[in-house]
């Protein structure tokens, strides 16, 4: 393929070459600079990969930085609400990260490599922030976002695709660990995390062999139900999964304008990151011990299971006395449930002590017209989907 | 851990003496840590020419100081040898006036009656914290209030005026009224000098009302010489002080403050020691405090970010010369040489050392305040010899090619200046120390060598000061207080930093 690169305002993953053969719809999709995969095929096809096969994604635009030095673990702990004193290293941890307000910058994971040496993967771009907050911790703070090729492998069969691959041993791998394998002579990070919700990994490795395993992995998957995954379908199996997005479920302090629609982590249901009996101070920690004690949060990030089989793609939530009291912020039909699933974001009681008698009113489009469809819902567990061999160690093989 | 103390106060600058003079009253024990082998700070002879005396509010809250004051006129040096000599007294400086400047006279007391009502009423706010905004409590809003009613107080028309002048330059202010260049010039350097703004910088008028409520609300009245210079003021405050009880630690540089779950429990000096209180007031200017003594990991990312972005780069450096006699001016006495002498001929003289400055260059010319007081005193002469303090407005703070390498020249173009009004100046000199905003910055432990702790502008004042959250004295730490130069009413010899503090910490211990 002949592609002007003087021309492109996108930056190519170092996938490019690969995933834009497979792509037969030429969908694409702009993600932090860069052009990847909207959809290969069909989205409903990558959307099942992922639940009953493997599903390969691009995820090398997901911000990268690497935190060197010999403060970098007192910094991450100052750093994320989560207490993370006790990590030890070939770890990854889930985080989200506040401002001096106690509102959320961002989600990410954090992997320790050493106790001196650790990298987070976030949506939002970080540096500023990261170099602004390590001031006084003398350390080291680098952007490694292109120097990482990074592939999303997920699925019931993504361990057995990845044992094929070379990763021996990988079964053994517990959620949330990491592992560095050498295979066909170079170096490959996996991590057994993802965004699905389901079994998967993660892998790393040096952007001049990110074509080299992208074929080897598709050699691995051929009798597994491999397949790449564009970003349509990952957007399907993280609402199912219940995982939040930057952007989507709330807007980061670092791109809300208005400072009213930023959130704190307990209006995002990321309270549970936040450990205010952590030893050390972290950012945001006064003002969020101020939040839990005066009882001042207004919203609540729920799962709703909504009547009817019509998705509520940004419906307004009504009380019984049709007040509104919400907004949906992710929606979807799931097909793995056979449910009309949401993630809504409540004002506060609605949603905590008020959980019956709420609406949500559905446009949904036929043909150049409108139907409106005033559906009740109930409010459930935000995970929707969460099968027993997502954390199950050994990890299933076939 | 060893003595307990109810209050340790770090660096002994004349603001924590007073502070600590105010706590002492209250029967609190208190410590004072100071890192040098004397306390006073940036108020030592070797610094400070003049000095306003304390306001009645201030001393009617300490201990009794016994120095003697006597009033110091200003004279306006002029290479044309037309001096003008003000002194803040009216029939005086109407007659200095209807000699040298005969148009500007009316101008010049009516300038004087406006400024001196905006710096008064701008003044009653200083004695007290400043309003926390969107903080929702019915005394943040009634001070905030009671503010707004005195400005509106003041009358229409002095209200309207008040709102035209407050962002206001120095220089078009003077440019519409004066004629006399002579005139301008002396009143814009009161109005730049210790800043980083030009006379053409908007917000350089606030600067002036700031240094005129801490002169008696006058545009020259109000300066004064102490017998003994500063330093007999600094020794009286400590004399004081012991007597209350109060311990002073000298050559005890304090290295960190120790935190526990986001409250002070004492400090650790650079040895080693640990000393245990409930309260810590820091004296030291914001960046030292936060950055250094309190230490990053506390703070919040944008609470650094403020910090960080707050503007305290000294922009003053001082000579002193040792002289062999009290050299000639020219039309000048020899006593006249204890009075204060400024050379900042005109506006335009200011503005363009100014750019230099800006650039973090010297000026060929600089922008100087002197004095000889030992004239005077005796027993500010030098083994006998007479000093001549020389203030140089505009050396800055890391000027380009380093001090280490500029300092001769700036001695340089400072004694070419001076040889303007005393030819045989190079000749009575014996010995020169110089201190640059560097040195200022290191052997006083302000970071940026500023004056003031930092810039007195619009931004940096009231419930902005230090920096919007930590305003009050207080800091995001429980029991960490500040009560430098750097909190509200910022810089100069007041000790209301100092008392207002005192009176923060009392609501809370």
């Amino acid at each position: 393929m002949n592609i002007d690169l003087t021309q492109a305002a996108l930056k190519f993953t170092p996938f490019h070459n690969r995933t834009s053969r497979a792509c037969r719809t030429n969908s694409w999709y702009r993600w932090s600079g860069y052009t990847v995969v909207a959809e290969y095929s069909t989205t409903e096809l990558e959307y099942t990969a992922t639940r009953n096969g493997t599903s390969v994604m691009d995820l090398t635009p997901m911000y990268k930085y690497e935190i060197k030095g010999e403060r970098a673990k007192e910094f991450i702990n100052y750093f994320v609400t989560r207490d993370l004193s006790e990590m030890k290293d070939n770890t990854v941890a889930y985080v989200i990260w506040c401002n001096e307000a106690g509102k959320v910058v961002d989600d990410g994971t954090v992997f320790c490599l050493n106790q001196n040496e650790f990298k987070i993967c976030c949506a939002v771009k970080m540096q500023t922030w990261l170099k602004d907050s390590a001031e006084g911790f003398d350390l080291e703070i680098n952007d490694v976002t292109d120097d990482i090729a990074a592939l999303s492998v997920q699925g019931p069969t993504s361990c057995s695709v990845l044992k094929n691959y070379g990763a021996a041993d990988l079964e053994l791998l517990k959620p949330f660990e990491s592992k560095n394998f050498t295979i066909d002579g170079y170096s490959v990070l996996i991590s057994r995390t993802g965004f699905t919700g389901d079994l998967g990994y993660e892998l790393w490795t040096n952007p001049e062999n990110a074509e080299k395993m992208w074929d080897s992995l598709m050699e691995s998957g051929k009798h597994l139900k491999i397949r790449p995954m564009g970003m349509h379908a990952l957007e399907m199996v993280r609402i199912e999964a219940g995982f939040i997005q930057t952007g989507t479920d709330f807007v980061s302090t670092e791109h809300a304008l208005r400072p009213v629609r930023m959130r704190s982590p307990y209006e995002i249901g990321m309270g549970w990151l936040v450990h205010l009996n952590k030893k050390n101070y972290f950012i945001g920690k006064r003002a969020l011990k101020a939040e839990k004690e005066n009882g001042t949060t207004e919203r609540v990030l729920v799962g709703l299971d909504i009547e009817g089989d019509k998705p509520a793609h940004g419906a307004v939530i009504y009380n019984k006395k049709k007040e509104d009291v919400g907004i949906v912020t992710a929606a979807l039909w799931s097909p793995t449930l056979k449910r009309n699933i949401a993630i809504a974001s409540l004002m506060r009681p609605y949603g905590t002590k008020i959980k019956e008698d709420i609406f949500v009113e559905i446009y949904h489009p036929e043909e150049l017209e409108y139907k409106k469809i005033w559906a009740t819902c109930k409010v459930v567990r935000r995970q929707f989907y969460s099968p027993e061999r997502r954390n199950q160690v050994p990890a299933e093989v076939y | 851990m060893t003595t307990k103390y109810d209050v340790i106060i770090v660096g002994g600058g004349h603001n924590a003496l007073i502070c600590a003079n105010v706590l002492a009253k209250k029967n609190k024990k208190v410590l004072i840590c100071e890192a040098r082998e004397t306390c006073g700070g940036l108020l030592t002879n070797d610094l400070t020419n003049f000095t306003p005396s304390f306001s009645n509010k201030v001393k009617s809250e300490i201990d009794n100081i016994s120095v003697d004051h006597s009033s110091v006129s200003t004279i306006a040096l002029s290479e044309t040898g037309h001096h003008l000599k003000l002194t803040g007294n009216i029939s005086e400086d109407k007659k200095t006036l209807e000699q040298l400047a005969p148009e500007d006279v009316d101008r010049y007391f009516k300038l004087q009656k406006k400024l001196s009502l905006f710096s008064k009423t701008l003044g009653a706010f200083m004695h007290s914290s400043p309003p926390r905004v969107l903080h929702k409590s019915f005394s943040d809003y009634f001070k905030l209030f009671k503010l707004g009613l005195n400005v509106r107080l003041m009358g229409k028309n002095s209200f309207n005026e008040f709102a035209r002048m407050i962002g206001l330059n120095i220089a078009d202010e003077l440019e519409d009224n004066f004629k006399n260049t002579l005139l301008q010039g002396l009143i814009s350097h009161d109005a730049i000098t210790g800043s980083n703004l030009g006379p053409r910088s908007p917000g350089s008028l606030i600067n002036l009302l700031f240094r005129m409520a801490n002169h008696g609300n006058s545009l020259f009245g109000g300066i004064q010489q102490v017998k003994g210079g500063v330093n007999a003021v600094i020794k009286s405050l400590e004399e004081n002080i012991i007597k209350r009880g109060v311990e002073i630690k000298t050559s005890s540089s304090v290295k960190r403050c120790i935190i526990e779950n986001d409250q002070v429990k004492g400090i650790e000096l650079d040895d080693g020691t640990l000393i245990h209180a409930n309260t810590v007031i820091s004296s030291a200017d914001p960046k030292s405090t936060y950055l250094c003594l309190l230490g990053a990991e506390h703070l919040d990312t944008d609470f650094k970010r403020r910090i960080k972005h707050y503007r305290a780069k000294g922009r003053v450096s001082k000579l002193q010369l040792v002289l062999s006699k009290v050299p000639q001016f020219t039309n000048l006495e020899s006593k006249d040489l204890s009075q204060r002498l400024v050379i900042a001929p005109s506006i335009d003289y200011i503005e363009e050392n100014f750019n230099y400055s800006k650039f973090e260059n010297l000026s060929p010319e600089p922008i100087l305040e002197l004095s000889v007081p030992s004239v005077e005193d005796e027993s500010l002469c030098h083994n006998g010899n007479h000093v001549m303090n020389v203030q140089i407005q505009y050396a800055p703070f890391n000027v380009k090619g380093g001090w280490e390498n500029k300092k001769a020249e700036c001695i340089n173009n400072v004694l070419i200046t001076l040889e303007k009004y005393a030819p045989e100046i190079r000749s009575c000199i014996l010995e020169q120390e110089f201190v640059s905003p560097n040195d200022i910055e290191k052997n006083f432990n302000v970071s940026g060598g500023h004056w003031h702790h930092g810039e007195i502008q619009i931004d940096q004042l009231f419930m902005l000061r230090p920096i919007p959250g930590a305003a009050q004295y207080k800091t995001p730490v429980t029991g960490l207080y500040m009560c430098g130069a750097g909190t509200h009413p910022g810089g100069g010899m007041t000790g209301i930093p100092g008392k207002n503090a005192a009176h923060e910490v009392l609501k809370n211990i």
